[in-house]
């Protein structure tokens, strides 16, 4: 475990993770791959929701949501919507699913993932009257299954930030 | 942290309205779209970092490759040119020929088209989007409607130009139509897109009409969006079925729809860019 010797909390930290994630969502990839990659950001989101609810206010991730809108030049406040809803359900479920062994909150994750989507599926039906195809859905298995990963390599950061329970 | 029922509509449904009205504005409003087209500066950052890895890497290409691949890339590469520079010089003789015929009917000539390469910043998060990010903005006098091509033909149009990157439709969306016409006979059409994958729907030939596959299609230059000229589409197959009175066509977009690392910004002249714009306009500039 790092031993941070100041007390000082380092507040910047998760905002830089989601700057991180946000990179890595626009990152060019090969299209075949893209299609099975989750949305970095909301996993992050979640991460920091699930361990400082109360820390994780909701016109934070309401205006993360709306620079990921302004980044890809979408229709400003469909993310923000979503990130939204995301994190607010992420803070309910925070005493829960902390509670749960890894596998477990893997599952919750996967959950949270498929109601963004369902979100994202209702926008996109109600602007071009398609629902998108469906490997869609598997970038939400896949979100499930790297949430370990997340986890472990976001805990660190958090230790680094001192920000604890 | 078990809220009441208050609690949920006092904290997460101001916002929910908040991003509703958002959206509502944006596709009603005009102007607001021109303030999130600014806004959208905010992403230079991320974009510039999330290009870093494959610019990166194709400088390393450069350092990796043996002097004996680079001297037999720079043959290959000398031979394409001279065949490119002969073909230019008939070209050129072409368009010289082009130019006095079209003085003989007294058309307007057409003006020699400018062009400006982009390269592709990162393909958009969502691939049911079917559009592609390019890293030319309005800073560099990219414009709403502006035609993209690459080496193989028609890719799309810019939709949502920002201050320095733009977001570019492919002509595979469905809700995208481009006046096409067949190179070999000059028939005239328009070909739809038809959504993921590279397919392109000509719906509107009738069943006589003179196409065959293997037909390529152009741009007719028609609507004043796209210039003459450019493939658009490769005729695959074509279905006569002589209950229905139009053909049942398949075509296969002819560009490389934004897989190329680069792609070129046409411009229109003046008087097409001006057709673009609001009709009364135009009137006035003619007085």
């Amino acid at each position: 475990m790092i031993s941070v010797s100041s007390g000082q909390h380092r507040s910047w930290i998760p905002f830089a993770t989601v700057f991180v994630a946000l990179v890595l969502l626009v990152i060019p990839v090969p299209e075949l791959i893209r299609s099975f990659l989750p949305d970095w950001v909301s996993l992050v989101l979640i991460y920091w929701a699930l361990a400082l609810p109360d820390r994780m206010r909701l016109p934070i991730a309401w205006g993360v949501g709306l620079v990921i809108d302004l980044v890809v030049l979408g229709i400003p406040g469909v993310h923000a919507l979503s990130k939204t809803i995301l994190v607010y359900l992420a803070k309910h479920l925070s005493l829960r699913v902390r509670a749960h062994p890894l596998w477990q909150q893997s599952v919750v994750i996967a959950l949270l993932l498929g109601i963004e989507l369902i979100l994202f599926v209702i926008v996109d039906f109600a602007m071009t009257g398609n629902m998108g195809e469906v490997h869609r859905w598997t970038a939400v298995i896949v979100g499930g299954l790297v949430w370990p990963l997340v986890y472990f390599a976001l805990r660190r950061s958090r230790h680094l930030a001192n920000l604890g329970r | 942290m078990v809220k009441s029922r208050d609690g949920v509509v006092r904290s997460l449904v101001p916002y929910l309205l908040l991003s509703a009205v958002l959206m509502a504005a944006y596709l009603y409003l005009p102007s607001v779209r021109t303030v999130a087209q600014s806004a959208a500066v905010i992403g230079i950052p991320v974009h510039f970092l999330a290009s870093l890895p494959s610019t990166a890497l194709k400088g390393m290409q450069g350092h990796l490759t043996t002097a004996d691949q680079l001297r037999s890339d720079f043959e290959a590469m000398r031979q394409r040119n001279l065949i490119l520079q002969a073909r230019l010089h008939r070209f050129e003789f072409l368009e010289n020929e082009n130019a006095r015929l079209r003085e003989l009917l007294s058309a307007m000539p057409s003006e020699a088209e400018q062009v400006t390469l982009a390269a592709l910043l990162a393909v958009n998060p969502d691939p049911a989007a079917l559009a592609v990010m390019i890293n030319k903005g309005s800073a560099d006098g990219i414009f709403q409607g502006q035609p993209v091509v690459d080496s193989g033909g028609l890719v799309g149009q810019v939709t949502k130009p920002s201050l320095f990157f733009s977001k570019v439709s492919l002509i595979t969306q469905e809700d995208q139509a481009v006046p096409a016409q067949v190179a070999r006979s000059g028939l005239r059409t328009v070909v739809y897109g038809s959504g993921p994958g590279r397919l392109l729907r000509v719906p509107y030939l009738d069943r006589n009409a003179d196409v065959r596959a293997g037909d390529l299609l152009v741009t007719s230059g028609l609507g004043g969006r796209y210039p003459p000229g450019y493939p658009v589409a490769r005729i695959t197959a074509v279905e006569r079925n002589l209950a229905e009175a139009f053909m049942k066509i398949t075509a296969e977009a002819a560009s490389h729809l934004g897989r190329d690392r680069e792609v070129l910004l046409l411009w229109l002249s003046e008087k097409e860019v001006n057709a673009l714009q609001d009709p009364m306009e135009t009137e006035e500039d003619d007085d």
